[in-house]
């Protein structure tokens, strides 16, 4: 099979980026391992702000939906139910559909695999019932299931806190949230607020030190400052972060930079997304863990850039474009976090892991 | 850092750490070990590890080897476990036709006292009943094993340490001079300065050749190796090819392809390789995958052993080779009696740089 464009995974950047080289009228092709296009955008209830100009605030599933309708405009290949399992010794991506392996040929690949949550272990974190907050959500958001009766929360971010008021507003008992730091990470403190209203205890400096269980978790203990208190739950939601997947830009042998703000080792890339492998570009989660509004504006970038390089629009429109775009992004996008990426480019000419597959 | 010490050894991987730890059973102090990155961090690191004697030519070569195999429990019992295993080796064929092959090969052996049987279809299934019933025969040698390279060089590594051997790590070799009847290595981290200097780099002997103005005639093969998921214990024997881990991982593959230094996969060689596995073993056809890696190999030009002093140059000895891990331990007794004792307990002439004839000096 050959294609202009091949995008590596459906979420909102690699559908954003379709949407930018498919209406240039490129052969685009998208591929991901789900039966559904949108990625976690699918089961995220929460309003999603700020995203970018083009689109009012909206709710993750909402969003979801209009993006996969916008593509509809276009002839955009759908790989679903695919993987890209590895690549050939001439370039080809090798996808399968689980059975078979074939190659798709592609002049561009665009990378917006997007990311994985962290978990965070203690003794007997296997259990069954312990799960992180994303896995929480999908469970109710998606599959309509309710992971549990009693639940701790573990991490106080904006996602914790979001998912803690999803848990209770289906009929969870959240006994507690617990934060390792001293205070509540979160940035929207209303949230914050909100679940100290409804009685719930904060405890601060605290983790867990045990979970206990016969076949699924029954019991924790909690270390507070100075105190070890045991609470009897049967769900545990644990936020550890989220993690760039990267696996198949170490395929494709792109270098590497580490940048703490972004989520850590991650391909280098020019303002352009595009990283020392010119034929690969990279969008969303996998340029750098960022919000949603920020992930549609790398996807948009990431896809003006690859057409450009296919002619599909002038040097001088992009350009225009891409300053526009990036504008954009710097609005929306956390401070820290996008000082993060400005030094992350800088450092494009000089990567730190050039030779990572060479000793 | 002590700068001055007897003798050098460029390259920590399984070659060059091997000559540093028998050195070390004979003189306590003075050697130095040098490795560009980390020892593991190349060729040692990324092989399936068989200690695999049968099916080598001409059959001299197979008797080197079998010597180092033979060496393997007694280096056990001094560094540590290593897990080597002694599986005994397969090396099925599939056609009737090959059985002649197979016995002329035997036969050869015979001769040099390796013992080799040529197995029956029957014989075959009835030591390893996963592979394919389809199997014609195979030969069999029951020195053949497996080792786990990862604890056989960290063992070295902290007995060679234990009897006060140095690494430097992450410190390439930049520059090698000769005065005063002594090397000065010039290394990322400063000049050492020793008598005797041993090169050891392995896929990388050419460039180290260079610097000296000696050519080791070796070059780079990458190899290609699929991982499976644990599987319960069901393979017992090393299998060309394809051995199970202790873990019950099954490492599968024996690609070779000139890539330079490249130490990508590619898909062409994985597929290929699985389908190799899959006609062994076919029940691996239900096994995940759950990683595919590759090794830069050393190979000499000619395909053996490059050994011995360096012709025309006083305390200067190369050890570089292909199947380091089979060689290791007798490469680090030899080494150590010649530079020790001016002499070796097994002739290794016939392995000497000087095979490649006068003309490859500049």
């Amino acid at each position: 099979m050959k294609t202009d464009v091949l995008i590596i995974g459906g979420g909102p950047a690699g559908l954003s980026t379709a949407i930018e080289t498919a209406s240039r009228g490129l052969d685009v092709t998208i591929v991901d391992e789900a039966s559904k296009l949108g990625g976690q955008l699918n089961q995220q209830t929460q309003a999603l702000r700020p995203l970018p100009s083009l689109y009012e605030s909206m709710r993750g599933f909402e969003l979801a939906n209009k993006l996969i309708e916008q593509i509809k405009d276009y002839n955009v290949r759908q790989l679903l139910n695919h993987r890209v399992v590895g690549f050939y010794a001439d370039g080809s991506a090798g996808i399968t559909d689980e059975e078979n392996v074939f190659p798709v040929n592609a002049k561009k690949i665009i990378v917006a695999s997007g990311a994985a949550e962290k978990a965070v272990a203690f003794p007997k974190w296997t259990l069954p019932g312990i799960m992180t907050i994303g896995a929480a959500q999908t469970l109710i958001n998606r599959d309509f299931v309710m992971p549990g009766r009693e639940a701790v929360i573990v991490g106080s971010s904006d996602f914790a806190m979001e998912t803690a008021i999803q848990l209770m507003d289906v009929g969870i008992r959240v006994k507690a949230i617990i934060e390792k730091q001293s205070g509540a990470l979160a940035k929207e403190q209303e949230k914050v607020r909100e679940l100290s209203r409804s009685g719930i205890p904060f405890y601060f400096n605290s983790f867990i030190k045990e979970a206990r269980g016969n076949g699924q978790v029954e019991q924790i203990d909690v270390a507070l400052p100075d105190d070890v208190i045991t609470l009897n739950v049967d769900l545990v939601c644990m936020d550890g972060g989220r993690a760039p997947i990267l696996d198949v830009l170490y395929q494709l042998g792109c270098s590497f930079g580490f940048q703490e703000e972004l989520g850590g080792w991650i391909p280098q890339y020019n303002n352009r997304f595009q990283t020392d492998r010119e034929d690969v570009f990279i969008a969303g989660n996998a340029a750098g863990i960022s919000t949603h509004g920020p992930l549609l504006l790398t996807g948009m970038i990431a896809g003006i850039s690859a057409s450009e390089e296919l002619q599909a629009i002038s040097a001088l429109e992009a350009h225009e474009i891409r300053e526009a775009l990036w504008k954009e992004l710097e609005l929306l996008e956390d401070k820290e976090m996008h000082s993060g990426r400005v030094k992350h480019l800088e450092k494009f000419a000089n990567p730190v892991l050039k030779d990572q597959f060479i000793y | 850092m002590e700068t001055n010490y007897e003798t050098i050894v460029i390259g920590g991987g399984v070659v060059g750490s091997g000559i540093a730890y028998h050195l070390s059973e004979r003189y306590k102090e003075g050697v130095l070990v040098l490795d560009k990155k980390y020892p593991m961090s190349g060729t040692s690191g990324s092989t399936q590890a068989w200690v695999w004697v049968h099916n080598k030519t001409p059959s001299w070569y197979a008797e080197f080897s079998m010597y180092s195999a033979e060496l393997y429990p007694y280096l056990s019992k001094k560094i540590g476990d290593v897990e080597y295993k002694r599986t005994g080796g397969l090396s099925p064929f599939f056609n009737e036709s090959d059985r002649e092959k197979a016995q002329k090969l035997a036969e050869s052996y015979r001769k040099i006292g390796i013992k080799i049987k040529v197995l029956s279809r029957e014989e075959v299934l009835e030591k390893e009943p996963y592979m394919n019933p389809e199997v014609a025969g195979a030969t069999y040698s029951s020195i053949d094993g497996n080792v786990n390279p990862f604890r056989l060089i960290d063992m070295y590594m902290r007995a060679a340490k234990r009897n006060g051997v140095r690494y430097s790590t992450y410190n390439k070799v930049t520059e090698i001079k000769k005065q005063d009847g002594k090397y000065s290595v010039v290394s990322d981290k400063g000049a050492f300065e020793c008598k005797n200097l041993i090169l050891a780099g392995g896929t990388w002997s050419r460039e180290i050749g260079d610097m000296l103005g000696v050519k080791i005639p070796v070059n780079q093969l990458r190899g290609q190796i699929l991982v499976s998921e644990p599987l319960k214990p069901f393979l017992n024997f090393t299998i060309s090819g394809l051995r199970q881990a202790n873990n019950g991982e099954v490492l599968m593959g024996y690609s070779m392809e000139e890539a330079g230094f490249n130490r990508a996969t590619t898909l062409d060689v994985i597929q290929e390789t699985a389908n190799m596995a899959v006609q062994y073993v076919p029940g691996l056809r239900k096994a995940k995958i759950v990683r595919a890696f590759s090794g830069i190999r050393a190979m000499p030009e000619d395909g053996f052993p490059i050994l011995g002093k360096v012709p025309g140059q006083e305390n200067l000895y190369v050890a570089a080779t292909h199947s380091g891990v089979t060689l290791s331990p007798l490469i680090g007794t030899l080494l150590t009696e010649l530079i020790m004792d001016g002499e070796t307990s097994i002739p290794i002439d016939r392995y000497s740089l000087s095979r490649f004839g006068e003309s490859e000096f500049y």
